[in-house]
């Protein structure tokens, strides 16, 4: 089970953040819980262009993304802080991410309330037509005399709060995986193809069986995407330890939703170059998770020409530039692959096809490499 | 009266900024300004970072009108059935370091494009200006809401309605006298 928890304030010092510190060590074998900043955001403004919500863009896939939210409020003036107000009013607008999502609050004050007035104003804000969250009813986490609560490695020193933590973080995994959502999304089912695996597909070359064709693509040392000609995410590989880690929940989304919005228009553009059939192949070079990360879009066409989708396809090419260093390829013929022949060419680009438009080719290979660390980073 | 009126939207196109410059202009008698919230930075415990603990500029000035006038009227929009974040963050602000609102007749109006027209941010608000940090003295009842506020106003940003503007003026001079009692009993 993925969840993710979010830290419902600005503060750099934060009781609440420590608790959902606690709360993903002491819940680490029923789930696992990544914590969200709502520092990160910009304030809600409905005329922040969409250049500058990159950050919103990233908050929000993250909790689509996720079976569950945990909100850990603090209580400013019996409501909850303008910055995780700021934080919901985002994900509510024009957008459905908390729709039927399973939320649980938890919140830590300073004084004895425990945030029990904000913890309502914020079950009335969770299902309010915009959000309309599934929220856990009951199990109230109230936590109060914060100061007192914690030792010094963010351990709780209180077993009771430690059971009243543990009930209601059970009755929530339960709640969770009652969802809807939990249960369509389904990546049970997912791993295993409906038809029979074992059922030969019969191409030109040879056949394949289902199951051998899904574990090939799982095996081959590069992760692949495919975008359908309608620009839905329609699969990828699942390979382990992939460079971008993508989610089952994504799949038949627009792709414009997997991308940050800064970075769409380029992405955009490759498509778009694609179905009008004026170049083929964009590639990147990108320092990702701490490699060497060669990500490739190749669009995918049949017999005549017809763009059926883009494949994306990324691998970590550490080892074979570690090959090249060590001279593994010294005095083999330049720009000719000896070993399989496949290449004829001896131009030096082998890449670039010859077409009528040479200039905007190469102009749309260098707008995706504007495509910036930054922003590729972070997308995971 | 002097009254400070303040705009909960942070937003360029704003019906609480309609109202609120609809009721300047309509009650001559009190001299009412208005105060716009949208380039007051979101509350932070540690603002500004690194340097020494002290509050915007922006809410000091606030802070000081508000000081200096007889009552205070805020313009509340409704997001997710609660109180936008802008002016949450404000509220913040004024219990933080300073609380100018301590004691302050408070009268809240809003504007929503739904027919309820803010009447569950209004309650919210209510709450949040009643716990101890702020500590508003909020004018009982009288509960203004505007609803479908995109076909309230005519050209000049009158409200069309005569019932509408019948209601406020009654809430209104309710308000004068609550705010009067306010400071009479201080
Ligand atoms: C502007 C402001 C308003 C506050 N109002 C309340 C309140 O209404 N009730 C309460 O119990 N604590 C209130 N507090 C105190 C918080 O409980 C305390 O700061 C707590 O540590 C906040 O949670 P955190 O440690 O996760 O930031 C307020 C603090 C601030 C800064
Ligand atoms: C994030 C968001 C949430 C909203 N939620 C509500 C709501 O719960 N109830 C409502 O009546 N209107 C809601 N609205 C619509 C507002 O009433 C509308 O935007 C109104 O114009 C806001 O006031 P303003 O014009 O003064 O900015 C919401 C708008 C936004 C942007």
């Amino acid at each position: 089970m993925k969840l993710v928890a979010i830290v419902g304030t600005n503060a750099d010092f934060s009781y609440n953040r420590i608790l959902l510190q606690y709360m993903k060590w002491h819940f680490r074998m029923a789930a696992d819980i990544e914590i969200l900043e709502v520092k990160q955001l910009p304030p809600f403004n409905e005329d922040l262009p969409d250049s500058e919500q990159t950050e919103v863009w990233r908050f929000n896939t993250k909790i689509n993304n996720a079976d569950g939210v945990i909100i850990a409020t603090p209580e400013y003036d019996h409501s909850i802080p303008a910055a995780l107000k700021s934080g919901l009013e985002w994900l509510s607008f024009n957008r459905d991410t908390m729709k039927e999502k399973p939320v649980m609050i938890v919140g830590v004050s300073y004084g004895t309330q425990g945030t029990s007035r904000a913890q309502q104003q914020l079950r009335q804000m969770l299902l309010s037509p915009d959000l309309n969250s599934d929220v856990l009813p009951g199990n109230e986490v109230l936590i109060g005399n914060a100061a007192k609560v914690f030792d010094k490695n963010g351990f709780v020193t209180d077993i009771n709060i430690v059971h009243n933590l543990e009930t209601s973080f059970t009755a929530f995994n339960k709640f969770v995986k009652s969802n809807m959502r939990y249960l369509e999304r389904g990546d049970d089912n997912m791993t295993e193809p409906h038809i029979s695996s074992d059922a030969k597909i019969q191409f030109r070359t040879g056949s394949l069986s289902i199951k051998e064709i899904q574990q090939i693509f799982n095996t081959l040392p590069f992760e692949i995407d495919f975008i359908d000609a309608n620009d839905e995410f329609s699969y990828f590989s699942d390979k382990p330890n992939r460079e971008h880690v993508r989610h089952t929940a994504e799949i038949g989304e627009p792709v414009q939703q997997c991308h940050p919005p800064k970075v769409w228009p380029i992405v955009k553009s490759i498509f778009d170059s694609f179905k009008l059939g004026t170049q083929d192949h964009v590639e990147r070079c990108l320092p990702l998770n701490g490699h060497k990360v060669w990500i490739n879009y190749f669009a995918v066409r049949d017999e005549n020409g017809k763009y059926l989708g883009t494949m994306e396809f990324t691998g970590n090419v550490g080892h074979l530039v570690t090959l090249v260093k060590e001279g593994k390829f010294d005095g083999f013929p330049e720009g000719a692959d000896a070993t399989t022949g496949a290449s004829k060419h001896d131009d030096a680009e082998p890449e670039q096809p010859a077409g009528p438009a040479m200039n905007a080719q190469a102009d749309a290979t260098t707008g995706a490499s504007e495509h910036s660390d930054e922003d590729e980073d972070k997308t995971e | 009266m002097k009254i400070e009126a303040i705009v909960g939207s942070n937003k360029k196109l704003s019906y609480n900024r309609k109202l609120l410059q609809f009721i300047s202009k309509h009650f001559t008698d009190d001299e009412i300004h208005i105060n716009e919230i949208k380039d007051i930075p979101m509350f932070n415990e540690n603002y500004p970072a690194g340097e020494d603990d002290h509050d915007p500029e922006l809410i000091t000035e606030l802070a000081k009108r508000i000081e200096d006038a007889d009552a205070v009227i805020i313009g509340c929009p409704e997001y997710n059935h609660s109180v936008p974040s802008a002016l949450k963050s404000v509220i913040e602000w004024l219990s933080y370091r300073i609380h100018p609102l301590g004691g302050k007749p408070v009268m809240i109006v809003g504007a929503s494009i739904h027919p309820q027209g803010s009447s569950r941010s209004q309650t919210h608000l209510r709450e949040i200006l009643d716990s101890p940090g702020v500590n508003a003295e909020v004018f009982p009842g009288n509960e203004f809401f505007l609803g479908t506020a995109k076909k309230a106003f005519d050209e000049n940003g009158d409200l069309i309605n005569q019932g509408t503007v019948g209601f406020l003026e009654q809430c209104f001079d309710g308000f004068r006298i609550y705010a009067d009692e306010i400071h009479k009993f201080k």
